[in-house]
């Protein structure tokens, strides 16, 4: 049905795609996969005609059934892809929340892709938007109609999205990461409503996406990419069992999943039993203020995270799961005492427990090199120093060994972050985390925004560090596979409470509690 | 990863801007120091002799030469406006750092301040302060000053808003850091981009500001030249000799024109 041969893109400078050539069958699952800036989601845009103007396609032809809808060095044809657009082939984006215009309501959003491609009068399209919505799964349609983007939950408005690109039943659907601003749970049920509409509507689909686990689910076939070429392509099934390219043989192996054998903790449990937790919590509470900005707002308390208990051994990785708004990161906030207004009690054993956070890009100051952001810690510290502070020469060689220990080396040490990709970042994060010897880490999320390869080299970085530095670990995801390779224990949280704490194997073999149960089944489907 | 092409690097606001911003700063630094005739010279033979090889600009009601007086005057506003600069610029950074990342209070009373002195017109509350403080130039610094300082705690403190929830001020929270390297060490870089462009087109309105306070006889005082009394002076001789009025008018067209297209081919450069 879709034929793209040799198609090439190139902006201001290099071809970001090469000589691509891909086919979508009727009725067909594709799954684009590969890490970010593969060049997969210019190939949708290209084909979809919504690419930035600047882009050049170089070489090529893209076909819908017969009709040439673009050809190398032939300006774009706006009225012939308008044509398209929509009736013949649509598309749902990453964010639901910049893709919905915000001072909309819903309803009306829908109601305008109607308006504007057929003739039917507003009752008529009213009733089919609220048949539409509820055939995605939008269980109060009227309400949902009525309500503005805000007023909607991430996966609502995803379903929305979806809704307004399934409306008039295209051919071709072509869905870029749409799931992966959203949770585990909700990731689960909006691949399973795609699936469906496939089989209800018979449409062809383009399933684009870093989580190779989801493409096996959802994909007939899949075409792997890489640095703008696709490097294999070919049925699912056969590209997971038998890969023919090394990248692609790499790129499975790098998927965190229970399949593989998980390494036993570094330190005996009996040796963690004898010492003194590093970490201490007795019925904590946070509570979180609102309206205090305003000089006269009214302050209103909220209890966000309601009476837990832990505790972490020296050496000891805790895990923490739960859904987004679940307090995970309130939690740990109150546990690093940033977060004051709390009852019950914290106690540490170390100094100063640090954090590493999600975003690689906003976790190192843009406006200082590398060596002078490893060498902060020191210097903050010095000031607060006894014995006095280390000197200049001793600080530069810590920072350069840090760097080493977390595989880098000294020619990084007076770049700036923007000269680093993102996993140099987050080394360059955890190496500034752990120069002062902290013995204790809180991690939110620290690989959730890595490409699934870098995923797998950071974690390997953050088992070695704990193993030579003796490190405990608070570590925080929504990823339960990431969880189950690095921790020893997991806490699963709902709704600011723990609703169950065991040895990770325990868990997940017995899990004992309904929504621990859920969580689980959500993840294992996104692996078989 | 941002990267940025030639063409961006170097535009043509940038250079044009620099030349003619390079051209009057330094005709106005030398002009301070050193004049081809002595600006207070007069010359009754040389009354309102128009522009010639010999007197560029021609000579005023006193015969004094025009383009000499224009050196000193531009040399006089750049050097007034460049201090009233950063008198307000430093005051800015210092009241938006503190309002913007500790907010509270403080962050009210300053915010009401400046909004009570934005809701002046600039020129007429300097008036005022010139008025209490008396006639000089120090006064016409620091009154000037204080009407700018507002602009400059706007942008800052929206800077420090923007940038102390960021991850990597907060892990510096978690090292240690003390506040105020906080402040002035690990966010005061970042914002000095974004600050750059506001100082160059605030100084712009400090030299307007400077020749219009001038210009109505507050500011400099004759018989030293400044951009603005020259235009004042010259106010009543427009039918006998235009060049008079011309020559400090172009010079303030020219010095205004410059910085502007400097300050924009920065604003490209930068973003």
């Amino acid at each position: 049905m879709i034929r793209i041969e040799d198609l090439s893109v190139a902006f201001d400078g290099p071809e970001v795609v090469k000589n691509v050539s891909l086919e979508i069958r009727d009725g067909e699952i594709l799954g684009v996969v590969g890490e970010s800036g593969c060049g997969k989601s210019v190939t949708a845009l290209t084909l979809m005609g919504l690419v930035a103007e600047s882009a050049r396609v170089t070489s090529g032809r893209i076909y819908f059934d017969d009709t040439l809808l673009l050809e190398a060095g032939r300006p774009r044809d706006k009225a012939l892809y308008r044509r398209f657009q929509g009736d013949e082939m649509s598309m749902v984006f990453q964010e639901p929340m910049t893709s919905l215009n915000p001072t909309q309501r819903a309803g009306k959003q829908v109601d305008e892709v109607l308006r504007l491609h057929t003739r039917l009068d507003a009752a008529e399209r009213r009733k089919k938007v609220l048949e539409t919505f509820e055939a995605v799964g939008l269980k109060d349609a009227e309400t949902v109609y009525a309500s503005y983007p805000h007023q909607l939950s991430g996966g609502m408005r995803q379903r929305v999205m979806i809704a307004m690109a399934v409306i008039l039943h295209p051919r071709l659907l072509v869905a870029d990461e749409p799931t992966t601003a959203l949770d585990v749970t909700v990731q689960n049920q909006i691949v399973s409503l795609l699936q469906k509409i496939n089989r209800q509507q018979n449409n062809a689909m383009l399933f684009i996406t870093h989580d190779l686990n989801l493409a096996r689910r959802l994909c007939q076939r899949i075409a792997v990419m890489k640095d703008g070429c696709v490097v294999e392509q070919g049925e699912t099934e056969q590209i997971f069992r038998h890969p023919e390219q090394d990248y692609t043989r790499r790129l499975l192996e790098a998927v965190p999943s229970r399949m593989k054998r998980r390494k036993s903790p570094y330190v005996p449990a009996e040796e963690q039993a004898l010492s003194d937790p590093v970490v201490q919590v007795r019925d904590l509470s946070v509570y979180y203020q609102d309206g205090g900005n305003s000089l006269f707002g009214k302050k209103r308390r909220h209890c966000v995270v309601k009476d837990v208990n832990f505790e972490i051994y020296p050496g000891e990785s805790l895990g923490l799961v739960g859904e987004s708004g679940c307090g995970k990161t309130t939690l740990s906030r109150a546990v690093l005492g940033i977060n004051r207004d709390i009852e019950g009690q914290v106690l540490h054993s170390t100094l100063r427990p640090q954090m590493i956070f999600q975003d690689p890009y906003s976790s190192l100051n843009p406006a200082r090199t590398v060596g002078w952001q490893l060498q902060e810690p020191l210097r903050a510290q010095g000031a607060t120093a006894v014995g006095g502070a280390m000197t200049r020469a001793d600080m530069e060689a810590a920072a350069c060994d840090m760097l080493r220990r977390v595989g880098m080396d000294e020619r990084y040490f007076y770049r700036r972050p923007a000269q680093l990709s993102g996993g140099q970042r987050q080394r360059v994060s955890i190496a500034q985390a752990l120069i002062t010897h902290p013995g204790f880490i809180i991690a939110d999320e620290p690989v959730s925004a890595l490409d699934v390869t870098i995923q797998a080299q950071i974690m390997e970085l953050m088992q070695r560090l704990r193993r030579e530095m003796k490190l405990s670990f608070l570590f925080i995801s929504h990823d339960i596979n990431v969880v189950y390779q690095m921790c020893d224990r997991i806490m699963v949280m709902k709704e600011g409470r723990i609703i169950e704490t065991g040895e990770t194997e325990e868990i997940f073999d017995s899990p004992k509690e309904e929504y621990t149960k859920e969580l689980l089944a959500s993840a294992r489907n996104n692996v078989q | 990863m941002k990267t940025l092409s030639p063409a961006k690097k170097w535009n043509k606001y940038f250079t044009a801007g620099l030349v003619m911003t390079g051209a009057a700063v330094f005709l106005g630094l030398l002009g301070l120091f050193w004049t081809p005739y002595s600006t207070t010279a007069m010359s009754a033979a040389e009354r309102f002799a128009a522009p010639s090889w010999r007197h560029l600009f021609g000579t005023d009601n006193f015969g004094r030469d025009i383009f000499s007086r224009v050196m000193q005057g531009m040399g006089t506003t750049i050097v007034i406006s460049t201090l009233v600069v950063l008198f307000s610029g430093a005051a800015g950074i210092l009241l938006g750092a503190l309002t913007g990342y500790f907010g509270g209070v403080l962050d009210e009373a300053v915010m009401r301040v400046t909004d009570a002195v934005n809701g002046f017109p600039s020129i007429l509350l300097a008036l005022v302060f010139i008025s209490i403080l008396g006639n000089g130039r120090q006064n016409l610094i620091l009154s000037l000053g204080i009407v700018f300082v507002p602009s400059y705690v706007r942008i800052v403190r929206g800077e420090y808003l923007r940038l102390r929830d960021a991850d990597y001020i907060k892990r510096a929270r978690l090292m240690g850091v003390g506040r105020f390297r906080i402040l002035f060490v690990h966010i005061l870089p970042n914002i000095l981009p974004v600050f750059g462009v506001s100082v160059m087109i605030g100084l712009n309105n400090a030299i307007l500001a400077e020749s219009g306070m001038s210009y109505l006889g507050i500011g400099v005082q004759a018989p030293d030249a400044s951009l603005g009394n020259m235009l004042s002076d010259a106010q009543g001789y427009l039918q006998a000799a235009p060049w008079y009025a011309l020559a400090p008018g172009m010079v303030i067209v020219w010095i205004v024109l410059g910085f502007s297209l400097f300050s924009e081919g920065i604003r490209r450069r930068v973003e």
